[in-house]
């Protein structure tokens, strides 16, 4: 049985979890970015 | 499906389901970290490196999976053209991405302790390495041609050529001698890991699923939004 390994299972949940947060951020700051630009034209006259 | 190719359906129904989809990828998140790295058993072989499983395996999974749901997109984009077809196919390629890029890295996480070394020009891993490219490629195909229906088009057809790689990675490990191990949790016979193991697998496989559709969902409306503004100042500039 390969002993320890604890750091190498951080490492790769450190790796997942930052990845997705940082997509996760990515795509709402765009959603928010062009859905407020497509409001602000809806209030044009 | 026939009922969201309409755009402003589809925004009605987004609205409400990209944030659900996004609570519920959290909330099992929320359940099946904890789970996966504090009450599953480790490995009478692996040891504690086992759990780099649940974030491994869903990643590889839904790398697979999102491919196919782009291909299955560009396919109705290129013989229906359905007005969403691209925009979802699109919408979909950096979520991907991303899934193909967490298998890869924590796969090589998992392979040093256990192989002995962080990578090996195999057929499973290869083949995973070329689909994350494909993505690349896909994502850069969109970007670089201005005219968007040539873009969507192109990107169509390149999609559907590099589907081909799919079956490849799933069966690669049976195809080649390869340092991978078989398949063992999708395979005739059922799956040949302890049942303890699979709550975790399956929460986390859940969990990037339903991340998946919260992202793909924000993208599409993100693209609507825009194409609306861009449409809009062209008419503006009297274009």
């Amino acid at each position: 049985m390969i002993d320890g390994g604890w750091a190498y299972v951080w490492g790769a949940y450190g790796v997942a979890l930052a990845a997705l947060v940082l997509l996760t951020i990515a795509v709402v700051a765009r959603l928010a970015h062009w859905s407020k630009r497509a409001r602000e034209l809806e209030q044009r006259p | 499906m026939q009922l969201l190719a309409n755009p402003a359906r589809f925004m009605s129904f987004s609205a409400w389901a990209a944030p659900a989809c996004l609570v519920l990828a959290l909330v099992l998140f929320a359940i099946g970290v904890p789970w996966a790295l504090f009450f599953s058993p480790a490995d009478y072989q692996q040891g504690e490196t086992v759990r780099i499983m649940y974030v491994h395996v869903p990643a590889a999974w839904w790398a697979l999976g999102v491919y196919t749901f782009m291909a299955a997109a560009s396919f109705v984009a290129l013989v229906w053209r359905h007005v969403l077809a691209d925009v979802a196919a699109r919408a979909a390629a950096p979520v991907g991405a991303t899934f193909a890029a967490i298998c890869l890295v924590t796969g090589s996480l998992w392979g040093a302790p256990t192989w002995g070394t962080w990578w090996e020009w195999d057929g499973r891993l290869t083949s995973m390495l070329v689909l994350f490219i494909i993505y690349l490629g896909y994502i850069a195909l969109w970007s670089a041609i201005e005219e968007e229906e040539k873009a969507a088009r192109l990107a169509a057809i390149l999609c559907l050529a590099g589907f081909i790689n799919i079956p490849i990675v799933h069966f690669s490990v049976d195809w080649w001698e390869t340092l991978h191990q078989p398949a063992s949790i999708l395979r005739s016979g059922g799956a040949s890991i302890h049942p303890t193991m699979l709550g975790p697998l399956f929460t986390m496989a859940s969990a990037y699923l339903f991340l998946f559709g919260a992202l793909a969902m924000m993208n599409m409306r993100a693209a609507i939004h825009r194409r609306r503004v861009e449409a809009a100042r062209l008419r503006g500039s009297g274009a």
